[in-house]
């Protein structure tokens, strides 16, 4: 017995059975599992509700059932079923039906317990205890699979989020020009209305003129209708008021835009790989991203073939996003006030068994002592707040859990290429180097 | 001005990339009684002040080739008695001595509030004039 407790430390079994045994010499189950060892905790339970609640608890390994304890035993069996510890049920005899019963009702084992059998129950606790010990330490594992999964697309999450709020001003400056207009317009379109009211008032007093046929009255409203036209210009409020109406609808149809690319670009991808166009991740990043950088880069696009690879399509656009912004940055830093436009250039190809997706700056480039650490964690020459240090280190872990690779080109003052590898073939994990 | 034999409508230069902005600004000072001439580009710009007399330019500040204030710098220049005015997104932040280095009147922040836009540019036309 001595491996037995080496092994497993603090072993917790409950018993349940009746308060009172049976007068003639019962088999002593607690005795039996005693034997297991000092570390074999036994406690004894006379019902149900107190087993169950000791097993909800936690950490009980084992349950023990007399069958003498008929229905409060029967219920334990039934409660535990589901999620619980293995129950083994004992009894003095128990015969093939009341053993078959018991495994209906969920028994892991049934013992019987007599003086000449006391070495088997410990035996099969053991056992029953090792099957539940594995099982839990594998749903632990899994949790903390689940754990690791979880807190990668949270970092993921925050990653991408970032990059956006490295477009902010340019967000914010793509929408409140429209707001600005569209404003604008309405509180002008408010006092075109106020004109048109009064001539409207003229209107009506003309046609109450008419109807009552007193000439000069209508000769009167006529030429008051007349005066306020022309003084309030009532046909260009009319044919600007149409144009102010259209300038102002494209205005908040391009900010739903806007909004809606945000969106489409801050929701998470699925568990599962999906099949999507490498082309198009590429195009609806740049897409978001060429108004706020309109200025200050131009962006320039070639794309090969429609090209469907199974991959996380929000993290291949993360990945697209990275490098868009880095590039930008790398620009802005170059032309600082000068006014001078940048350029970006972005590509796609197909290549023999997958696709690449360059993007070249003409930005301020990387030297080379820092060309071996740009993808390292935490490697920023940004200043402190302006970046996380996980773009290109992100961007790498992403290319990588899809099979490809993603690799740098620069010559100082020349700008930079990103260059990402992505192999058409699905599942396809850790990849060609790097 | 102070020459002219017949008074003319005070004529502002309004300067945007975005032609939407220069049709709001219009409709704005629409009761006026300004002469207003619009350009989309700092190009276009330069341009009219080379060949109208322009009283006030009010520019936007970000524009594709130069900033608003590299404008209005260019304006000073070549029309020192014209009144300069940014109008801008609040997203850059323009610093103050910046503004008064370059002679720049007053700074109008988009969306803007119509009755502060004109009151805006009545003091800064005052200013230049008187």
């Amino acid at each position: 017995m001595q491996p037995v407790s080496q092994a497993m430390p603090a072993v917790r079994i409950v018993v349940a059975e009746p308060p009172l045994p049976p007068p003639d010499e019962g088999p002593d189950t607690v005795a039996a599992l005693q034997r297991l060892g000092p570390e074999a905790r036994v406690d004894v339970v006379g019902d149900s509700a107190t087993c169950i609640a000791l097993c909800r608890a936690g950490d009980v390994d084992l349950v023990v059932v007399d069958r003498a304890l008929g229905s409060e035993g029967q219920r334990i069996l039934e409660e535990l079923r589901r999620c619980g510890p293995p129950v083994v049920v004992v009894g003095r005899d128990i015969a093939d039906e009341a053993a078959l019963d018991a495994f209906r009702r969920g028994a892991a084992e049934c013992v019987a317990v007599r003086a000449d059998q006391v070495e088997l129950l410990p035996v099969v606790a053991l056992e029953q205890i090792q099957r539940w010990r594995a099982l839990c330490e594998r749903a632990a594992a899994e949790r903390r699979i689940q754990e690791i999964k979880q807190l990668q697309r949270q970092v993921l999450q925050t990653e991408k989020m970032a990059s956006i709020g490295q477009l902010a001003a340019g967000v914010a400056h793509e929408i409140n020009n429209p707001i600005a207009f569209v404003h604008a317009n309405l509180s002008l379109m408010g006092e075109y209305l106020a004109d048109l009211g009064r001539a409207w008032d003229h209107v009506e007093a003309l046609q109450k003129a008419v109807s009552r046929g007193e000439l000069a009255e209508v000769r009167r409203a006529s030429s008051e209708l007349a005066a306020t036209a022309e003084e309030a210009d009532i046909r260009y409020l009319l044919s600007d008021l149409a144009k102010a109406i259209r300038e102002s609808q494209e205005g908040s149809e391009r900010i739903r835009h806007i909004v809606r690319d945000l969106q489409d670009f801050s929701r998470q991808d699925s568990a599962e790989r999906v099949l999507a166009d490498v082309n198009d991740c590429l195009s609806s990043t740049v897409g978001i991203v060429r108004p706020m950088m309109k200025h200050v880069v131009e962006l320039e696009t070639d794309y090969d073939e429609p090209m469907q690879i199974a991959c996380y399509p929000m993290q291949l656009k993360q990945v697209f996003l990275n490098l868009l912004v880095n590039g930008f940055q790398a620009i802005e830093e170059r032309v600082g006030d000068s006014g001078e436009i940048g350029h970006i250039r972005v590509r796609t190809a197909r290549v023999e068994g997958g696709v690449t997706i360059s993007v070249s700056d003409d930005g301020t480039g990387i030297p080379p002592d820092h060309l071996g650490r740009i993808f390292d964690p935490f490697f920023t020459t940004k200043e402190v707040g302006s970046g996380t240090g996980l773009g290109l280190s992100t961007s790498f872990n992403i290319v990588q859990r899809h099979g490809g690779t993603l690799t740098a080109e620069s010559a100082p003052g020349e700008g930079a290429t990103f260059r990402v590898f992505l192999p058409a073939l699905a599942g396809v994990e850790g990849g060609r180097g790097g | 001005m102070a020459g002219d034999a017949i008074p003319r409508a005070p004529s502002l230069l309004l300067v945007d990339d975005e032609a939407r902005i220069l049709s709001a600004l219009r409709r704005t000072l629409r009761r006026e009684g300004y002469e207003i001439l619009t350009a989309e580009t700092p190009d276009e710009a330069l341009r009219v002040l080379g060949q109208r007399p322009v009283d006030l330019v009010l520019s936007d500040q970000k524009m594709p080739g130069m900033s608003g204030l590299q404008l209005l710098a260019e304006a000073a220049r070549r029309r020192p008695d014209a009144a300069r005015v940014l109008i801008t997104g609040w997203t850059e932040a323009i610093p103050r001595e910046e503004l008064d280095r370059l002679g720049v009147r007053a700074l109008i922040t988009k969306p803007w509030d119509d009755a502060d836009l004109k009151r805006t540019l009545r003091q800064a036309l005052a200013a230049v004039s008187g």
